[in-house]
């Protein structure tokens, strides 16, 4: 299997302006194989296969095809070298049909002039079939599941002749059963000759599936090598350069009365359909409910219901006995709800605010910051100023605005802001997504703080390991219902097959 | 709270640059507000003059196209605005009100001053465009783009002449108050229209705005046209509603009030500044709507209600233009047209100045004065005319807008002079603009 | 997954409550057009015979499940019967005068072209993901540089070429500060507005001065075809019209199939939907951007030539007057399609022809109708007769990394 390498990447740089994202990497891809390349975010790895695909040209280095040295203006060179890319977040355009995202600049044509729909979709039912993917080529995008949108993505790959193929942390938005599924196409597709390169930070799917693994961190290659020998322990330590706590230490749970009551609740999404679907469940004082789930399962849904900023269609929300099912926000949030929401940039913050402004950001009409209307920055610096050095944020001080923050830091605002209000309930939902390794120990110690003060943490995150690390109860949310309670020494597997259903469908892996 | 140095700062984070396909296409693009936040924070003072200036030199170039003399023309625009009298410092006098009193003073304030007049003029204009400015500014600062500013102001000359033309035996004090008052709600009241579809339905404001800009224009050809039901009763052939009766003047006091002097409109109009930025930076309001117009979503999670706060921004915004019809009314027109409502662009000139002005209550003060000094400046009654015909100065005014407009646009353009200021940016600005100077 | 409407499955005499619902607005039309010329019924209960069971249809499809066309129905039907009793209270002589359906339908098709031509404009520009507030600055640039163009070059072929450019060129300044610069795109159009307004009075001032244009410049033809005249009601309007006119129901049906039949116009809308997409695939987003913002421009251009050399045959000084301003109106009630946007500019265009006859019975009020086009614009954006959507990157600058 030790065949002529079909790609290889010489001393690959990209510099961007203050970051240098790719420093002399190597990377060679053989015939046939999956090789992974695997690292934390940040790492680099999307720049680089950003490079190889055209959309970014490398300050120094060179790309050898099929030992042809080449140079890419443009993905229309890769393309035209047989190189294929799904990325990570769909180029999918919602309103239009499979067939017409497929044939998308490459459509065929009748005369030079019309656009031949009818040869093209000819052309995709027979790629489709020839690989088993099972695709209507008239469907709209936007009326397909997500798996399916990843095929189609894998199609376009596939139609315009490609031999290798780049996937862009492909199962960050599909369930156990459908990475599974994604893993034998994949193994189809290799086993006809293709060549697959497999992005991701996720350890254990990286060992079940590539041949090789190369390591990047901080822009430079740390290491690459054969799936056999490796494990995860030696490449989290490779990922991250140091000894990686993949446990929090915390004391064991001791949880009192009931603070939050949630009986039976209904909440549609945005297009009408029932994404929650009769959830109920408490959170105790002094606990840490978590909730697991793979991503479009109704946990968006069920946040905005329990924080008040969507109506719920039926069933109850009470916090500490007031019921809340029909209050807005601000509601919630006197009633003793604290939110960290998913987004920091989006929802958390204003980044145009300054830091004194944004930790007012539910308190800035009250006492003491306001008083018949107007507002006295004065105090609300101040209070800034402590809460800052509480939670030691650094990058700036009351008033520099939020935007100059890294995102650890920006994140500390937010926790800061919650957590100083004293709420009841605390909900934080993804509080960890894009924050290195420092930042999310920092947020996972306050989370756990929080729980030992006595009060109740309902934690919802798609990141396995974060549940199983600290919640005390893990719930999991599978379309829309809770399918099952476990205790946190369950296992990542059974967890696994409660998020697709809870072993309703045949032998997973 | 963490022990390794420097991994507190969370500096491995995924900078947004070098990830930029991770970018989900139909969320977080800039927002108006947020890219009106760069204007603002970019530039203080400097960039807004490099743009005139940039503006007035490429209107000197047309000028200059067309065989005239650019200096002369700009020149005679200033003298003709009225601002060379900052410049004429003398022993003067001047009257305190209410006595005889003189007590010296450095300025020429005398009817008999050329300059003095032209500055009367001038500043009248000023306190309209302020007024439509800040219309145009409020709206703004909560993220909407208020182009109904001239459909706003006709609303207040409508509404604002009806009350000023009726009620004749009304005490002044009553009179001018009511009409003020009546006038800036029904302004309100037109732009709180698009603010309501927004909030409930999410149509665009730019849309709903002009929309009823046309339709305040039609209904104002309507009112005052031959037959309509405020065209004026003494003269049915002349489409021009009836004249203001004496009780409703606002009372001038600099200048010949025969001549069209400076009314105390011009107070008002400092007082909505003041207003505009105390509502906006010491209220509970203003915070709402500026939190609203850099982050809608963040406002939201915040437990502020969006909706809310667009129908009160753009309320606020249209009772701004609203005053500023009816002032205009009470002040010195006294009457309004089928032709005035046709030709009038008060309000339009209002997004020049409030972009201009940055949105901000100084900016918009100084950009009014500039756009009102080349507007009166290039005006028949006081253009020379071997210089520049009339007419074509008026063009001139309205192609130097135009330029404003253009370079005030332009990310690029600012950024650029920003970075030439060689000051640092704010962390994320560098990370996200900078890339585009990367390529 | 997909949120598919089931089809309703209750049908009426063979008739599906869809078709229900159209026979009823129909019917709604109907109602109102018996008691006009030349029918001219003048006993109020033959509208009302018409439209009650119009209004009848129009319920039957809403508790049927299709609410759209079921209230379109019923306000046919009640606006039907209404206008239709009211027009047998009106003097015939007045409905004589006011509905004379050959000059309505030629004026209602010569104030459609512009509005067109500016709609159709604006689509690809839309489309593309370029907002153009500017059209109605393309559309002056056009009216005015075609006169001057068929003036000092003799020819109106020429004229319309010189439109052409320098549409072009106010197109290219909004696409560069747009697209290049990344400015507000709504900024920019406004400015373009502006621009258009003081370079055409400046030069029409320049030029003509206190002459004005001469009486005699080169117009563009109107196309008489004899044959037709004969036919009853649209023949006469049909048999002489503008060629300019000819040429909108050409570009018509050119941009139909360009934009929704060909390559070029799958990548155009590609690219206003998910420009990023559209990139990694390789289409180039500024190139597609610039060229749809620059045939908008011409577009709109050749909408003012037809005003300035094709309808009045001279130059005012704002001559436009907010045409372009409807014309995107017309587009945006249109859902950005072409035949929608002509029907849409249809209506409008009669409108304001209507507007005109009423001016003698009704004298001054006759003014408001110019205010219709806004108003059923402004109800379209707001979404009752369902929701306009437009592309969904329209007004975002691309950034490429």
């Amino acid at each position: 299997m030790d065949a002529a390498p079909v790609l290889e990447l010489r001393g690959i740089t990209k510099q961007f302006p203050g970051v240098l994202a790719n420093d002399h990497v190597d990377f060679d891809l053989r015939l046939g194989e999956v090789h992974a390349l695997l690292g934390e975010n940040g790492a680099g790895k999307s720049t680089l296969m950003n490079i190889l695909y055209g959309l970014y040209s490398a300050d120094e280095g060179e790309i050898v095809v099929n030992g042809k040295t080449v140079a890419f203006s443009s993905p229309h060179d890769a393309i035209d070298q047989g190189i294929g890319m799904v990325h990570q977040h769909f180029m999918l355009i919602p309103v239009m049909t499979v067939t017409e995202n497929i044939v998308l600049a490459s459509e065929p044509t009748k005369g030079r002039v019309f656009l031949n729909y009818a040869g093209a979709r000819k052309r995709v039912e027979e790629i489709s079939q020839r690989f088993g993917f099972a695709i209507d080529p008239d469907a709209r995008i936007q009326d397909i599941t997500v798996g399916q949108q990843q095929r189609v993505e894998i199609l376009k790959a596939l139609y315009r002749d490609a031999d290798i193929l780049i996937l862009d942390e492909p199962t960050a938005v599909l369930t156990p059963q459908e990475a599974t599924e994604l893993f034998a196409i994949l193994k189809g597709l290799v086993a006809e000759g293709m060549s697959i390169i497999f992005i991701s930070h996720k350890l254990n799917e990286v060992l079940e599936i590539a041949d090789r693994i190369t390591v990047l961190r901080r822009g430079k290659r740390i290491d690459t090598i054969k799936r056999e020998g490796a494990t995860e322990a030696s490449l989290a330590r490779s990922m991250v350069g140091r000894e990686v706590l993949l446990r929090v230490d915390k004391k064991p749970a001791a949880p009192g009365e009931t603070l939050m009551h949630v009986d039976d609740l209904r909440v549609f999404d945005d297009r009408g359909l029932e994404a929650v679907r009769g959830v109920s469940f408490d959170v105790r004082a002094a606990e840490i409910v978590g909730i697991a789930g793979v991503d479009g399962n109704g946990q968006t849904e069920l946040i905005d219901a329990l924080t008040g900023l969507r109506r719920p269609a039926g069933g109850r929300v009470e916090i500490e006995g007031h019921d809340l099912t029909n209050s807005n926000a601000d509601a919630h949030l006197e009633a003793g709800l604290g939110h960290i929401p998913e987004d920091r940039q989006r929802r958390g913050l204003v980044l145009e605010f300054s830091l004194a402004e944004n930790l007012v950001l539910h308190d800035y009409d009250k006492e003491p910051y306001s008083r018949f209307g107007t507002i006295s920055p004065r105090r609300i610096v101040n209070r800034a100023r402590k809460l800052l050095s509480d939670y030691d944020v650094r990058g700036g001080g009351p008033r520099t605005p939020a935007s100059a923050l890294s995102g650890g830091n920006q994140q500390k605002v937010v926790v800061a802001r919650e957590v100083s209000r004293n709420p009841r309930v605390l909900i934080a939902a993804q509080p960890t997504r894009g924050l290195d390794v420092g930042a999310i120990e920092f947020v996972h110690r306050q989370l756990v703080a929080e729980r030992d003060t006595g009060r109740g943490v309902l934690l919802v995150s798609l990141e396995l390991d974060e549940i199983l690390s600290l919640s005390d109860r893990i719930l999991v949310i599978y379309e829309g219902r809770i399918v099952g309670e476990f205790s946190p020494d369950v296992t990542e597997q059974e967890l696994g097959i409660a998020m697709t259903g809870g072993g309703r469908d045949e032998a997973a892996a | 709270m963490s022990s390794e140095p420097g991994s507190g700062n969370g500096d491995r984070d995924t900078p947004p640059a070098p990830e930029p396909l991770a970018v989900d296409p139909t969320a977080y693009a800039p927002s108006v507000g947020e890219r009106l936040a760069i204007y603002q924070r970019a530039g203080g003072i400097v960039t807004p003059v490099i743009t005139a200036v940039f503006a007035f030199f490429m209107g000197g170039l047309v000028v200059l196209a067309t065989g005239h003399n650019p200096w002369k023309v700009y020149k005679g625009i200033f003298t003709g605005s009225g601002l060379n009298w900052f410049f004429h410092v003398g022993n003067y006098s001047i009257t305190i009100p209410g006595t005889d009193h003189h007590v010296w003073f450095w300025w020429n304030t005398s009817i008999q001053s050329n300059a003095a007049y032209n500055l009367q003029q001038t500043l009248l204009l000023t306190t309209t465009l302020i007024l439509t400015g800040l219309a145009v500014a409020f709206a703004f600062r909560c993220g909407l783009f208020n182009i109904g500013g001239q459909g706003q102001y006709l609303i207040g000359v409508i509404t604002g002449l009806w009350i000023g033309t009726s009620f004749p035996h009304m005490a002044r004090g009553p009179h001018i108050l009511l009409a003020i008052v009546v006038a800036s709600v029904c302004g309100a009241l037109w732009a709180a229209i698009a603010g309501f579809l927004k909030a409930l339905t999410g149509a665009h404001e730019v849309i709903t705005t002009i929309m009823l800009n046309w339709i305040a224009y039609w209904i104002g050809s309507y009112l005052f046209g031959q037959g309509g039901p405020l065209q004026n009763s003494t003269n049915a052939s002349v489409p021009v509603s009836n004249t203001v009766v004496d009780s409703a003047k606002l009372p001038v006091f600099w200048g010949n009030p025969v001549l069209q002097g400076l009314h105390i409109g011009f107070f008002i109009a400092i007082g909505a500044l003041v207003a505009f930025w105390f509502v906006l930076n010491r209220t509970t309001l203003g915070y709402e709507v500026r939190a609203v117009g850099f982050n809608p979503e963040a406002a939201r999670y915040g437990g502020i209600s969006v909706a809310r706060n667009y129908v009160v921004a753009m309320a606020i915004s249209g009772g701004f233009a609203g005053l500023a019809g009816v002032l205009d009314m009470l002040g010195y027109q006294y009457r309004f047209g089928v032709l005035d409502v046709q030709t009038s662009q008060l309000g339009f000139i209002g997004i020049a100045v409030a972009l201009l002005g940055r949105n901000k209550a100084v900016g918009v003060a100084l950009s009014a004065l500039l756009f009102a000094a080349l507007l009166y400046g290039t005006s028949s009654r006081s253009i020379d005319q071997t210089v520049l015909k009339p007419e074509l100065a008026g063009n001139l005014t309205l192609m130097i807008q135009a330029l404003v407009l253009l370079f005030v646009g332009a990310d690029v353009l600012i950024i650029g002079l920003w970075q030439w200021r060689r000051r640092l940016l704010p962390g994320r600005l560098r990370r996200t603009r900078a890339v585009a100077g990367a390529d | 997954m997909a949120a598919t409407r089931a089809e309703p499955r209750t049908v009426w005499r063979g008739l599906t409550p869809t078709e229900t619902a159209s026979l009823g607005i129909v019917l709604g039309c109907l109602a109102f057009l018996l008691a006009l010329p030349p029918i001219t019924a003048r006993a109020p209960w033959w509208p009302a015979l018409a439209g009650i069971p119009a209004i009848g249809a129009g319920i039957w499809a809403i508790t049927s499940g299709v609410k759209r066309l079921g209230w379109l129905a019923v306000a046919a039907g009640i606006l039907g019967t209404v206008l239709g009793v009211l027009a047998t209270n009106t003097s015939s002589s007045n409905l004589d005068y006011v509905v004379s359906w050959t000059p309505l339908f030629t004026a209602m098709l010569a104030f459609a072209t512009p509005l067109t031509f500016a709609a159709i404009g604006g689509m690809f520009s839309e489309r593309s993901g370029v907002v153009n507030i500017g059209l109605e600055g393309m559309m002056l640039t056009g009216a005015f540089f075609a006169v001057l163009g068929a003036d000092k070059l003799g020819n109106w072929a020429l004229g319309l070429l010189c439109a052409l450019i320098a549409g072009g060129v106010a197109a290219l300044i909004h696409a560069f500060v747009s697209i290049h610069l990344r400015a507000d795109q709504i900024v920019s159009g406004t400015a373009i507005n502006f621009l258009a307004l003081g370079v055409t009075g400046y030069f029409f001032i320049q030029v003509y001065g206190d002459q004005g244009v001469p009486g005699s410049i080169p117009r563009v033809p109107t196309v008489n075809l004899s044959a037709v005249d004969g036919i009853p009601l649209i023949g006469p309007v049909f048999g002489h019209l503008n060629l300019m006119i000819w040429l909108t129901f050409v570009t018509l049906i050119v941009s139909y199939i360009v934009m929704f039949r060909t390559p070029i116009g799958l990548r155009i809308r590609s690219v206003g939907e998910h420009p990023r997409a559209a990139d990694t695939v390789g289409i180039s987003v500024y190139k597609i951007r610039y060229a749809s913002v620059i045939l908008s421009g011409m577009l709109a251009a050749l909408g003012g030539a037809y005003l300035s050399i094709g309808f009045v045959g001279s130059f005012n000084e704002n001559m436009t007057a907010g045409r372009g301003f409807i014309g995107l109106a017309a587009l945006i009630f249109g859902n950005w399609r072409p035949f929608g946007a002509f029907a849409a500019a249809l209506l409008f265009g009669f409108s304001t022809a209507l507007s005109f006859r009423l001016a003698q019975p009704w004298g001054n009020s006759a003014v408001l109708f110019q205010a219709l086009p806004y108003v059923l614009t402004l109800i379209a954006v707001a979404g009752v007769i369902g929701r306009s959507i437009p592309p969904a990157a329209s007004g975002r600058p691309y950034r490429k990394q």
